[in-house]
Order: C-alpha cells, then sequence, then structure tokens
C-alpha cells in the first residue's frame, strides 16, 4: 500500500517538476545503435546470458534483450554494453 | 566506459570459466569491483572473458565463493610484453651488439694506403703514422686533424715534398710527392738570353749562344744579353742560348718599424677538452677541469661520428685552450734601427735568387716619428739577369 503510494507520488513529481524519469524512479536507460549495440544503465545484476538471450534484473522486473551472437562489451555493477544483432527487447513485469 | 588503451598498460588476462551459473559468478565480480569486458558465452556452461591483470588477487576470493573454476587462457598487454622481452633479451641484446659493433667499426681506420712514394719512404711513412697514433684500429674521432697529419709528415720525412692526406670513408690516402733528384736537362727551345732589368754587368758565363756584351757594360731592361743566332753573315744557325750573366742591381726597400709593441704568445701551456656534442647537447668525456689561465685562445676540432657510410650529427669535439701571454716588446733607438735593418735585409733575400748576393747597402735616411722607425736602405745586389726569350720563327 505505502509502496504503491510512493510510486505515484514519484510519477507525480517527474511530470510536474520535469525531472527525468530514470533518476527519480530507479528506472533503466536503454540507449540502442540500430540492431547492433544496446547499452543499458541502472540495471540491477546479470541473469541469464548466452549468446541468443540477455536477461537482467531491474528493479522493478526484468528485461530481456533476444537476438544473434551476443558478447558483453563491457559490464559494471549498473550499466552493460551488449553487442551482437539485437531482435527484441522485452520487459517481464512481476 | 573505462579507458582501453590504459588496459593495454595495465595488462589484461582473459579467463575461462566453467560451472554452474556462470551469470552469478559474473555479478559477484562485479559488486567486488572487478572491471569485466567483452563476455562471451561459449556454451551453457561455460564463458570467457577478459579482466585487468592486478584484478587477478582479488578473483581468488570470489572464485572460492562459487561454484565455478577458472582457467587462464590468454594474456595480452604491456607486463606481459616486458616480460617476453626478457625471456627474449638475447635477440634485443644482440640487436643492440650488432649497431654498436658497426658504428665502433665506422669508426675506426682501417686501411692506409700510401701513393707514389718508393717502398723505403713508405715504410717510413707508415712507422711516422704509428707514432702519431694513426694505424689500423685507431679511433678517428680521437686522431688530428688531416691537415695537422699532413703538416708533420712533411716535416718529420724529410725525402717527400708534399703529401695529401685524405680520409674517405675508413681509409686514409696519403699522396705523395717525393723530391727527386734533378733531371736530364730537356730539350730547349732555340731562344735569346734578356736582361731583366737594369744593371751593370759584372760577371758573364755563356754556355751557348753569341754574347752581345761585355763586362761593365750597362744594359737596360729587355736588350739582348747573349743571342740565340750564331754563325757569320748568311751562315747562320738558331741555338738556345744558355749561360749565366751576372749584373749588379739596386733595390730600394723602406721599413717601418713600431718601438713599442705589444704580442700575444703563446706559453705552450694547453689544456684540452673533449666534448660529444649534438644539436642540443654536449658531454664532456675527457678533461673535466676549467682552464685556469688569464689569457688563452680556443682552438676547436669537431669531427663526425659515422655510422656505416653516413655521417651522424653527433660531433667528437675536441677543445684546446693555449694560453697566451702578452710581451711587450721595446727597442731603443738604435736596436730599432739596427732591427728595420734586418729586416730589409731578409726580406729582399726572399725576394731574391739562391745564386745573389748583396754587396753593398746605404741608408738613404731614418726618421723616427710617432714612435714609429722608418728607414729607407738603397742595396746594390749581384744577380743573374739574364731571363730566357724565345726566338719567333716567322712564316
Amino acid at each position: 500500500m505505502v509502496k504503491k503510494w510512493r510510486q505515484q507520488v514519484r510519477n507525480w513529481l517527474t511530470n510536474q517538476l520535469e525531472l527525468p524519469a530514470d533518476l527519480v524512479m530507479d528506472l533503466p536507460r536503454i540507449t540502442m545503435i540500430g540492431h547492433i549495440h544496446i547499452y543499458i544503465e541502472n540495471h540491477r545484476g546479470l541473469l541469464t546470458f548466452s549468446d541468443k538471450e540477455l536477461r537482467l534484473l531491474l528493479k522493478q522486473g526484468q528485461l530481456l534483450v533476444r537476438g544473434e551472437q551476443f558478447v558483453i562489451k563491457t559490464i559494471l555493477p549498473e550499466e552493460i554494453l551488449l553487442e551482437g544483432k539485437i531482435n527484441h527487447v522485452i520487459y517481464l513485469e512481476e | 566506459m573505462k579507458n582501453k588503451w590504459l588496459n593495454f598498460f595495465y595488462g589484461s588476462v582473459k579467463l575461462k570459466v566453467q560451472g554452474r551459473g556462470v551469470e552469478r559468478f559474473i555479478n559477484a565480480c562485479l559488486r567486488n569491483g572487478i572491471y569485466i569486458w567483452s563476455v562471451r558465452k561459449q556454451s551453457e556452461n561455460t564463458a570467457t572473458f577478459f579482466i585487468l591483470l592486478k584484478d587477478v588477487p582479488r578473483m581468488r576470493t570470489v572464485v572460492r565463493k562459487s561454484e565455478c573454476k577458472i582457467f587462464f587462457i590468454g594474456r595480452s598487454g604491456f607486463p606481459f610484453l616486458v616480460k617476453r622481452t626478457i625471456k627474449n633479451s638475447g635477440f634485443v641484446i644482440g640487436l643492440l651488439l650488432f649497431f654498436t659493433v658497426v658504428f665502433l667499426l665506422s669508426n675506426m681506420v682501417w686501411d692506409m694506403r700510401v701513393q707514389g712514394a718508393k717502398p723505403e719512404t713508405e715504410y717510413r711513412i707508415l712507422k711516422e703514422l704509428k707514432q702519431m697514433g694513426v694505424e689500423r684500429g685507431a679511433f678517428q674521432f680521437l686522431l688530428a686533424p688531416p691537415e695537422t697529419i699532413q703538416q708533420k709528415l712533411t716535416e718529420r720525412i724529410e725525402t717527400i715534398t708534399w703529401v695529401g692526406v685524405e680520409l674517405k670513408g675508413t681509409t686514409f690516402y696519403f699522396q705523395v710527392v717525393e723530391k727527386k733528384k734533378p733531371k736530364e736537362p730537356e730539350k730547349i727551345p732555340v731562344r735569346h738570353l734578356v736582361a731583366k732589368k737594369k744593371a751593370v754587368i759584372t760577371n758573364m758565363f755563356v754556355e751557348e749562344g753569341q754574347p752581345l756584351v761585355s763586362v761593365h757594360d750597362y744594359v737596360t731592361k729587355g736588350q739582348v744579353l747573349v743571342s740565340g743566332i750564331i754563325g757569320t753573315e748568311g751562315k747562320t744557325k738558331l741555338v738556345p742560348a744558355r749561360g749565366k750573366i751576372f749584373g749588379e742591381t739596386w733595390y730600394k726597400s723602406s721599413v717601418v718599424l713600431p718601438l713599442n709593441a705589444v704580442f700575444h704568445v703563446f706559453t705552450g701551456k694547453y689544456i684540452e677538452k673533449d666534448y660529444i656534442t649534438g644539436k642540443f647537447f654536449s658531454i664532456p668525456v675527457k678533461g673535466f677541469k676549467n682552464p685556469q689561465f688569464k689569457h688563452y685562445k680556443i682552438e676547436k676540432q669537431k669531427k663526425a661520428f659515422r655510422f656505416w657510410r653516413w655521417e651522424l650529427p653527433i660531433f667528437y669535439e675536441r677543445v684546446i685552450y693555449r694560453e697566451t701571454e702578452e710581451v711587450k716588446r721595446t727597442y731603443s733607438w738604435n736596436e730599432a734601427f739596427q732591427k728595420a735593418k734586418e729586416i730589409a735585409r731578409n726580406e729582399l733575400k726572399t725576394k731574391l735568387e739562391e745564386d745573389a748576393s748583396i754587396k753593398g747597402e746605404k741608408v738613404l735616411h731614418a726618421v723616427r716619428e710617432n714612435g714609429k722607425v722608418k728607414v729607407e736602405i738603397h742595396y746594390q745586389v749581384i744577380e743573374n739577369i739574364a731571363i730566357p726569350q724565345p726566338i719567333v720563327q716567322g712564316d
């Protein structure tokens, strides 16, 4: 109940004060360059990784990236740069 | 993102991780602050990635807590390069040694070729050179410049008139001109002998030709002394006139000599300092003392180092500080007068030929003005006044 209420406050704040959503709401910021690079900030850890699939833990839910020939170019505690041929980016809500 | 170039200097290793939960292992690495890149999944249970060399010790604790095994499968970067270079240092040392040897050999004297000398003269030259340090295997930059060698050789060996010294690459070439015995008289073309200048004839030695003057005659310049045409009228014959006609000639010379003069004279003391110099540097190699001389003159000898055929822009420079001394010379009137006469006489002698003699001298006038002595002297000289004049056979 409290969690939901807090979420609403944050939502309202971002709308009213025009703050960037990824900062206020701890959402991932995803940058894609064509279908060859994907750069994800604000993730919470690696769940599965293979050359066809990447599953990342987020603050809320998970992010699933599907494609071919995946290579993690760089990985840092909150950032990841993935290279390969990206076909799908899917949000999985809990 | 971190700089990949820096990773090269730190050195990096490629790892293979095998076991259950490779992803968990990677997460654990990240939490421990280990930087990871180029992660590739080989199969369900194996992945390869790179980490920095300095993170390897931290990696061990992570591995112990996980269910994975790690294998080091590659290494790259500067630390490994250094290691490999040390392992292969023989090669590097060999390379350096090679360049050093070529450098040293390029700066040596390898051959001395003497041209135009008789064997005994050649032997003497080589012996003198050895004394001067010029021999096979000597370093070129330590030797005196060719001009000095040339001068010393001509001084020390009396049988040579002139020697040309040239350094070409690593070989010294000596072009020798030996003193020769007088040659057979060449065939002289037919000629007269005429007077060089006006004179009164004192003596005549005619070897060939018809003398046209006699002793005590006064002759003018260009007058025919000995004719090359002999024989009676109608049956004349042309010959090259030969002989010596001595006549009394007159010279006037004047000498100006200051009574007080200051000279800078070398005392003979000197200090040598050797440097290896380039465009922007100068490294002393020999003689670190500074000259203690009050007055000195600096002499510089510069020689380029060579490599193979090329001259390097690096020089071996020898700086010689020669001590000088100020010498004041003061003449009294009498001394100055005598000295002036002596100078005038010597000056005249250098102008005259060897068989000439000074018969008499007369001081025309001697004055003293502005601290100088001015002497004018008249000389009577007996000398050979005959010079050849070819007979031009017309038509």
